[in-house]
């Protein structure tokens, strides 16, 4: 019986995300919060293999004050527990210091058979998290999950690769991340909703995770962050016959370097 | 003075409008064409609660509250209201049932009612110009053992799916509406006859018949609440559901004001989106005004509710405002979208017949205001 614990980021919701006309500068001042998308399949993926297979599955989420928000829509969705760092180093975190941190909580909170991410996060989706937090564990970590299955202490996983499918076992405990096609998060029931105020969750300390200042510097500094706007030329070529009209097209595409 | 919605209140909400996305989305236009009603929608309704929100957990409720409510039935009417519409009748008859049943009729009806195991229907309309007044009337005689009916109810949704309806019936014809009494009628009640489907404007797939009853025999148990209550036990009932088909007005114009907007980002006249031209940005800007403005009257008037507060004047403003501006909400929204949007194979169409009928139906356009009056003069 599997003991997992499912990692995820509380992310801004990009639909509430606009970007500003005048200088391409994002406004997020009214975004809402959400899981991140691949990080739900990670919870539902460990949501189902306790349910197949007995176990219990833990939640764990490191990000800025803000991370609280998450607890209720992460335990309505299947952990039985949730652990939370909230620590203002979220905010300038790259892959690094996030990757540092939760291994850190996890040597802390004790053994995991399985632990488990979504392949990259909805914001920045550096897809790193998982390997930094297996190497620093000293874990295997199998990546790009599209299917798996746990058998006493051995996982069963299909890696979905860029031109072919890998079949792999590996015994725990082990890292694995998940790709969006492995399963449909739930959407959680009123009383899944209602009952998730009555889950525990923990706050984690970062101050007492044992890391070095050095830990939580980002060697990836993020300078701006710029919203990507397609600006059409609106050339109308007029000329009296299609030929033309084609011929004027094609130039103007090759001097562009697109033919 | 607190705005926010609860977590679990948002949670909710975001619980309804995924799961209309994923189960109602995918429906909604053949809904509208067929009107065939959405078996497979209920079933996934009552499997994530929505069907017992407000009922206590002691009958299998979820016990979730008014606001909650409203916020369900706002994101599922986003999608398709006629579903709403389906949830809203069952609800307020489960809601009767819980606040005016004896504790054994709760024990009986609510927990199969909270499962989705059997929808409800409330019965309180009739062909003539109130319930308990004109040749059609349901007549409710009383005998040593009960009660026997006689007579129609019209316009009742659910009608024909529900396994249990909410019915009013006056006890005396001299006294009509004075004497209305609501009683509890199994559906498979031997006298009684689901009418041929009335084919409406919007809401489709929730299905409107006429009910007849013909010598139906109910035992004492049956009667809900006091004889003669039933006037008092209705006007409260129907503004409850008022509130919750605001909601569904603000779910129908909100959906609209979203899509009509995106429409604007895309659409390119003059070399530049319609959404950058002033008349086009004064449109949205009304409709989604008046969206925001109905959704935090109806809101205030659901929290009156769960704290058992009076609410129905605050309920029949709410009413009167979007009598006034929901229709206004799809002209407006289908002006942004032009042709396009006059067009069946765009949503607007079906959005402006479903909220045709959210403001139609359960509270006649005057009722509000006459009520609002009093209040004040």
């Amino acid at each position: 019986m599997p003991k997992c614990l499912v990692c995820y980021k509380w992310t801004l919701d990009e639909q509430d995300i606009k970007i500003k006309p005048e200088d391409l500068s994002l406004d997020s001042s009214r975004a809402k919060g959400k899981i991140s998308d691949f990080d739900r399949n990670a919870i539902e993926e460990a949501a189902l293999l306790v349910e197949k297979n007995g176990g219990a599955v833990d939640a764990l989420s490191y990000g800025t004050p803000t991370v609280k928000q998450s607890l209720k829509d992460c335990l309505s969705r299947g952990p039985e527990k949730a652990y939370w760092i909230a620590d203002a180093s979220a905010e300038s975190a790259d892959a690094n210091v996030t990757a540092n941190v939760l291994a850190a909580a996890i040597r802390k909170l004790g053994q995991y058979d399985l632990v488990l991410f979504g392949e990259g996060s909805s914001d920045q989706f550096n897809q790193q998290t998982a390997a930094r937090v297996a190497a620093l564990l000293g874990l295997p970590c199998l990546s790009f999950v599209q299917k798996m299955s746990v058998e006493g202490d051995v996982v069963k996983a299909t890696r979905k690769l860029e031109d072919c499918v890998e079949n792999v076992t590996v015994k725990t405990p082990v890292v694995v991340s998940v790709l969006s096609e492995i399963n449909k998060p739930r959407i959680p029931s009123l009383k899944q909703v209602l009952g998730a105020a009555k889950k525990p969750n923990e706050e984690v300390k970062i101050a007492d995770l044992g890391l070095k200042p050095e830990d939580l510097q980002p060697k990836a500094v993020r300078k701006s962050v710029k919203g990507f706007v397609m600006q059409r030329k609106n050339i109308i070529y007029k000329e009296t016959s299609a030929a033309e009209n084609v011929a004027k097209l094609k130039s103007s595409l090759a001097a562009e370097g697109l033919c | 003075m607190n705005f926010e919605l609860t977590e679990e209140q948002q949670l909710i909400g975001q619980s309804a409008r995924d799961f209309a996305k994923e189960y109602l989305e995918p429906i909604a236009v053949e809904l509208d064409h067929s009107g065939t009603f959405p078996k497979a929608a209920v079933k996934a309704l009552a499997k994530h609660d929505f069907l017992g929100l407000l009922l206590p957990s002691e009958v299998g409720g979820a016990e979730a509250g008014f606001v909650s409510y409203v916020e369900v039935i706002e994101n599922l009417s986003r999608y398709s209201a006629a579903v709403a519409s389906i949830v809203n009748n069952h609800t307020i008859a489960a809601y009767t049932i819980q606040n005016w049943g004896t504790a054994e009729q709760k024990k009986q009806y609510l927990p199969g009612m909270a499962k989705g195991e059997v929808l409800g229907g409330f019965a309180i309309y009739e062909h003539g110009p109130t319930p308990g007044v004109g040749p059609d009337a349901l007549v409710a005689i009383k005998h040593d053992e009960g009660y026997v009916l006689n007579g129609k109810k019209a316009f009742v949704r659910n009608a024909g799916e529900a396994g249990v309806y909410v019915v009013f019936a006056t006890t005396d014809p001299a006294l009509g509406a004075k004497a209305l009494t609501a009683f509890i009628v199994k559906a498979d009640t031997i006298g009684i006859k689901i009418g041929e489907k009335l084919e409406t404007m919007g809401l489709k797939g929730c299905p409107v018949a006429d009910i007849t009853f013909e010598n139906v025999v109910l035992p004492e148990t049956a009667l809900l609440g006091a004889v003669n209550e039933g006037a008092a036990i209705s006007a409260k009932a129907l503004a409850v559901v008022s509130v919750a088909e605001a909601a569904q007005t603000v779910g129908i114009g909100q959906a609209a004001v979203e899509h009509a907007a995106a429409y604007a980002k895309q659409r390119v006249q003059f070399g530049k989106p319609v959404a950058t031209l002033q008349a086009i940005q004064t449109l949205l800007a009304e409709v989604a005004t008046d969206c925001h403005l109905a959704r935090l009257g109806l809101q205030n008037a659901a929290a009156l509710i769960e704290e058992g507060k009076p609410f129905e004047v605050e309920a029949a403003m709410v009413k009167s405002f979007l009598v006034r501006l929901g229709s206004k909400m799809l002209l407006d929204t289908c002006q942004v979208e032009g042709g396009f949007g006059y067009s069946e194979f765009m949503p607007l169409p079906r959005m402006f017949r479903d909220i045709a009928g959210t403001n139609l139906l359960d509270a006649p356009g005057d009722f509000p205001e006459k009520l609002i009056a009093a209040s004040i003069a």
